[in-house]
């Protein structure tokens, strides 16, 4: 397989590899999925393939959690692999009709939900938030993200947010509809080009406003701000890193008390792909009352919720039990009332799972901020 | 086989507030999101099948101003070969019919085996384009199309009626066929995709390249004319049941168990 | 004194409704443009339609001829341009209807006359024909007019003017077909019903109805249960069918099937005309949209603004506790 003229093992320098299978024992799916990471960076070095990548619908299995590539002794990165092949199949147009209608309406409207830009903000009415789009300036962007702006699940996280950064006078605004799709999924879903022209055009939009610090809601658009758009010029958190700031700082103290037992998912993307542990546990345990408990597979451990790598949007391959049920489980046995956590997608799934699972009246799923809203 | 497709840019209004301009003869679009038209978009696709199946080349025809590029650069994307723009400042005004005149002239000295078109525009919704065109050509039609398949120089088509009911005929090629909504499943035009596609050509042809006059086009060559836009009255609409979801379920349910629906 | 011509729609042995809506709206039309009513029906062995259409026209035109049994554009466009020339009529109105929409536009070029389609409302002012006509999915009118126009095409939106019982005593007039030779460009083969499914939901009492606003297929468990918990079955709008997350035999509309259960619970679906058809003869009608504007809400007895995704459990939920 060849990308732009150079064959997988060269782009993706791919000759370190020596087999060890580190990468497919920490694939979370390599239980239930034949997605079989080592096999497919052996048969891209071996330039030999016994399968066309178009009879593979496991590659969409791929969470992107990297944990393969975390895991790898020989600092190769298997998950680009993955990516570099579904980078093919987007360019052949060959995809689930859920996948193409998310990539197109990102394209058209800038978010994967089929939601016209208009109603982006809609979250906000009654809130007076501050729009760097109507031509109001702010010390920080509040970059909302796609989900938090359209789901109505998740528009109370947004909301939480909002009313902590004003209970502690941060000056914050957001894009208002001028926002973007950060094209974090969209990098993970192969569609390199069209993830070039959200940076290029987030880029412009960010240097327009004279954007300066950023804090996001979801760990994925603060994974691709950080780590994949150029230097920009400006400072990317991600809240829970900016919000356990607030609280040591005293800007904002709670007044209320959570006494629950609290236990926290640690989202693929801000815990084992960019180190961010301590910050969300700071704030749980902030917050009075709580009882916070880790689960076993925490931190670098943590399970995949299977939300990531574009999975939103896509019918896994296989069957059987759901990981974020296994995770749900999990949490119910060590006797925990909430399971927290400070991603979207975790709390979309997790919050499925509760209830195929059947586990609604024994725990319900928070984000973060949630808690902390109710708290202050 | 030789394909001509003709396509429409429209502005998504599903979900979008349809306002009225002062005019009221037009509506605002400076906030719709526009995209190609949902049924052109399955006659590009059909297109493009029927040319991997047989061989050939499809040409992507539309009446648009520039920003219809986008729309030819995603058809020429997946698989067209070349693309024809017509854009004239006195084709604006054109009805179903005038529509039919431009790309009649311009597709007539083409040669092809079968014209593809959607057979519904989801902003006017004329339906009438596709037929139009086919008498303008003297060659056979059939709309509401959800099944081709080429024998020789006829084709075997199946049309869709009502009440789930489908109408099976034979044509003669070349033909229009102005094709229903369902008939494939559209594929993905990536991005890498379009950028490469700006290698093919687009060719923009105006009044005179196609051999029209001024009357036969925009508002002097149509047959019918826009007098006026307005909102349709709402008649009795539904009682709306107020409250959070749980409280507008609970009422529902109990609606319901009062009319012994559960 | 004008005419006015109304072609008769008929498929396998029945008329279609929309004939006499046709008919009925023809004669208001009639009686504003000094013009009688001319029924228009070609067909093969159909003398018993003529009966039952003389009571709806001052006269029915009947064209009898072997191959225009089965309906067939370019047969019927023949006959129709061939009749209308010999007669002039001041407007011919045909069903917006898979068969009219397949022969108006067409005879209209032919005859280099202006066509009107899929019109919801027609009106005399000054003696000059005006059209309404329904766009952007149903959420804006036009007013259309017909400059310099001495005659008239238009096609009609099935359901959009009403029928009544035929009050006239129209004359049979024969007129011999004017087809000639064999016409090879357009043959019709047969009729093809869509797969028999499991279901009828012709039968259902109540239909739970999932369209767009479902987003996606793996959603659907969510309106099954509701279905379930009713009793009813699950039905479906256009778009669930071409996406292919439902078989056809559960479509409701116009291209699919016309339904008339005690309970319609329409969830996620806009409303659009060709959907309305299908369904809004239903007893009962609810509707759960997000969208306020959705013209689902025009023909829907009760409704719920709001997101189905927070509606519907809680409805199930409720239904649950309610049924014990």
């Amino acid at each position: 397989m060849e990308i732009e003229g150079q064959t997988f093992a060269e782009k993706f320098d791919l000759f370190g590899c020596i087999q060890c299978g580190k990468c497919t024992g920490g694939c979370p799916i390599s239980m239930k999925s034949s997605l079989n990471i080592r096999r497919l960076v052996y048969e891209s070095i071996m330039r030999e393939s016994n399968e066309s990548i178009f009879e593979m619908p496991e590659l969409w299995d791929c969470t992107t959690c990297a944990t393969c590539s975390l895991r790898c002794p020989k600092g190769v990165e298997p998950a680009d692999v993955i990516i570099g092949m579904r980078n093919l199949l987007v360019e052949e147009g060959r995809l689930q009709t859920t996948i193409r209608d998310a990539l197109e309406s990102i394209f058209k409207n800038g978010n994967p939900w089929g939601r016209i830009r208009d109603k982006r903000s809609e979250w906000q009415e009654g809130l007076k938030i501050k729009n760097f789009s109507e031509g109001q300036s702010a010390q920080i962007l509040y970059f909302v993200g796609c989900t938090p702006a359209y789901d109505p699940r998740l528009q109370e996280t947004a909301k939480s947010l909002s009313k902590c950064f004003d209970r502690a006078g941060v000056d914050f605004g957001t894009l208002g509809n001028e926002e973007t799709c950060c094209g974090n999924e969209v990098r993970r879903m192969g569609e390199g080009g069209l993830f070039e022209m959200l940076v290029e055009d987030n880029s412009s939009l960010f240097k327009k406003y004279k954007i300066e610090k950023m804090v996001t809601t979801s760990p994925h658009c603060y994974n691709t701000f950080k780590n994949e758009y150029p230097e920009t010029g400006f400072q990317v958190q991600h809240y829970t890193q900016f919000v356990s700031e607030l609280i040591k700082q005293g800007r904002l103290t709670f007044s209320k008390e959570i006494a629950k037992v609290v236990t926290y998912q640690d989202p693929c993307f801000l815990g084992k792909q960019n180190d961010i542990y301590d910050e969300p546990r700071m704030i749980i345990e902030s917050i009075p009352g709580v009882k916070f408990l880790d689960m076993d597979r925490s931190r670098e451990r943590s399970l995949c919720c299977e939300g990531g790598g574009g999975r939103m949007w896509v019918e896994a391959s296989y069957t059987g039990e759901r990981l974020a049920e296994v995770r749900v489980k999990d949490a119910v046995s060590m006797g925990a009332e909430i399971l927290a956590t400070a991603c979207p997608f975790c709390l979309l799934t997790l919050e499925d799972a509760v209830k195929t699972t059947g586990n609604e009246e024994k725990i319900q799923v928070k984000d973060i901020m949630e808690l902390v809203a109710e708290a202050i | 086989m030789e394909l001509v497709v003709c396509i429409k840019r429209v502005p998504d209004t599903s979900e979008a507030e349809v306002v009225i301009a002062p005019d009221e003869r037009s509506i605002k679009e400076d906030r719709l999101p526009f995209d190609i038209n949902e049924a052109d978009n399955y006659a590009t696709e059909e297109a493009i099948l029927l040319k991997e199946k047989y061989g050939g080349s499809v040409t992507v025809v539309t009446v648009g101003k520039e920003d219809s590029k986008e729309q030819l650069r995603a058809c020429l994307a997946k698989g067209a070969d070349r693309a024809i723009r017509l854009d004239d400042e006195k084709f604006a005004g054109s009805d179903g019919y005038a529509i039919a005149k431009i790309l009649h002239a311009s597709i007539k000295d083409l040669k092809f085996d079968l014209v593809l078109t959607g057979c519904l525009a989801d902003d006017d919704g004329y339906g009438q384009v596709g037929v139009q065109l086919a008498q303008l050509l003297g060659i056979p039609h059939a709309c509401l199309v959800t099944k081709i398949e080429v024998q020789d120089k006829r084709a075997r088509v199946h049309r869709e009626l009502e009440g789930g009911l489908d109408e099976v005929l034979d044509i003669e090629l070349p033909a229009v066929l102005a094709v229903q909504t369902g008939i494939n499943e559209p594929r993905y035009a990536s991005f890498k995709g379009i950028r490469e596609a700006m290698k093919k050509e687009i060719k923009v042809l105006g009044l005179a390249d196609i051999g029209l006059k001024p009357e036969d086009v925009g508002e002097p060559g149509s047959k019918i004319r826009l007098e006026k836009l307005f909102v349709p009255p709402v008649g009795e609409r539904a009682q709306v049941l107020e409250g959070t979801p749980e409280e507008t379920a609970t009422r529902l349910a109990e609606i319901l168990k009062e009319k012994g629906l559960i | 004194m004008g005419e006015i011509f109304c072609l008769v729609e008929h498929r396998r042995g029945e008329l279609r409704d929309v004939t006499f809506e046709i008919l009925w709206k023809a004669k208001d039309l009639g009686e504003k443009l000094d013009a009688d009513i001319s029924a228009v029906l070609l067909g093969h062995q159909v003398s018993s339609f003529a009966e039952r259409l003389s009571g709806y026209a001052n006269r029915v035109l009947l064209v009898e001829d072997a191959r225009l049994a089965n309906f067939n554009a370019a047969l019927y466009q023949k006959v129709m341009s061939a009749l209308m020339a010999d007669r002039r009529p001041v407007i011919t109105m045909v069903g917006n209807t898979a068969f009219g929409m397949d022969l108006a536009p067409s005879l209209a070029a032919e005859l280099d006359l202006p066509l009107a389609t899929d019109c919801v409302g027609l009106e005399v002012e000054d003696g000059k024909l005006f059209a309404v006509r329904s766009m952007y999915g149903g959420k804006v009118n036009a007013k259309v007019s017909f400059p310099e126009a001495q005659q008239y095409m238009v096609t009609v939106r099935a359901g959009a003017f009403p029928a009544e019982p035929g009050t006239l005593k129209g004359e049979l007039v024969s007129i011999d077909s004017p087809l000639t030779e064999e016409i090879t460009q357009r043959k019709f083969v047969e009729y093809v019903e869509a797969e028999v499914g499991e279901v009828d939901i012709t039968q259902a009492d109540t239909l739970v109805s999932v369209g767009r606003g479902i987003k996606e297929d793996k959603n659907m468990p969510l309106v099954e249960e509701l279905a379930n918990s009713l009793g009813g079955a699950l039905a479906c709008s256009r778009p669930i069918t071409d996406a292919g997350w439902l078989t056809k035999d559960r479509q409701v509309g116009q291209s699919g099937k016309t339904v008339k259960p005690k309970l319609y619970l329409a969830v996620g679906i806009s409303g659009a005309f060709q959907h309305l058809a299908g369904m809004q003869g239903s007893d009962l009608i609810v509707a759960i949209n997000k969208d306020p504007e959705a013209p689902i809400f025009n023909v829907a007895d009760y409704g719920i603004v709001n997101d189905l995704f927070k509606v519907v459990p809680a409805l199930n939920a409720k239904i649950k506790e309610i049924k014990g």
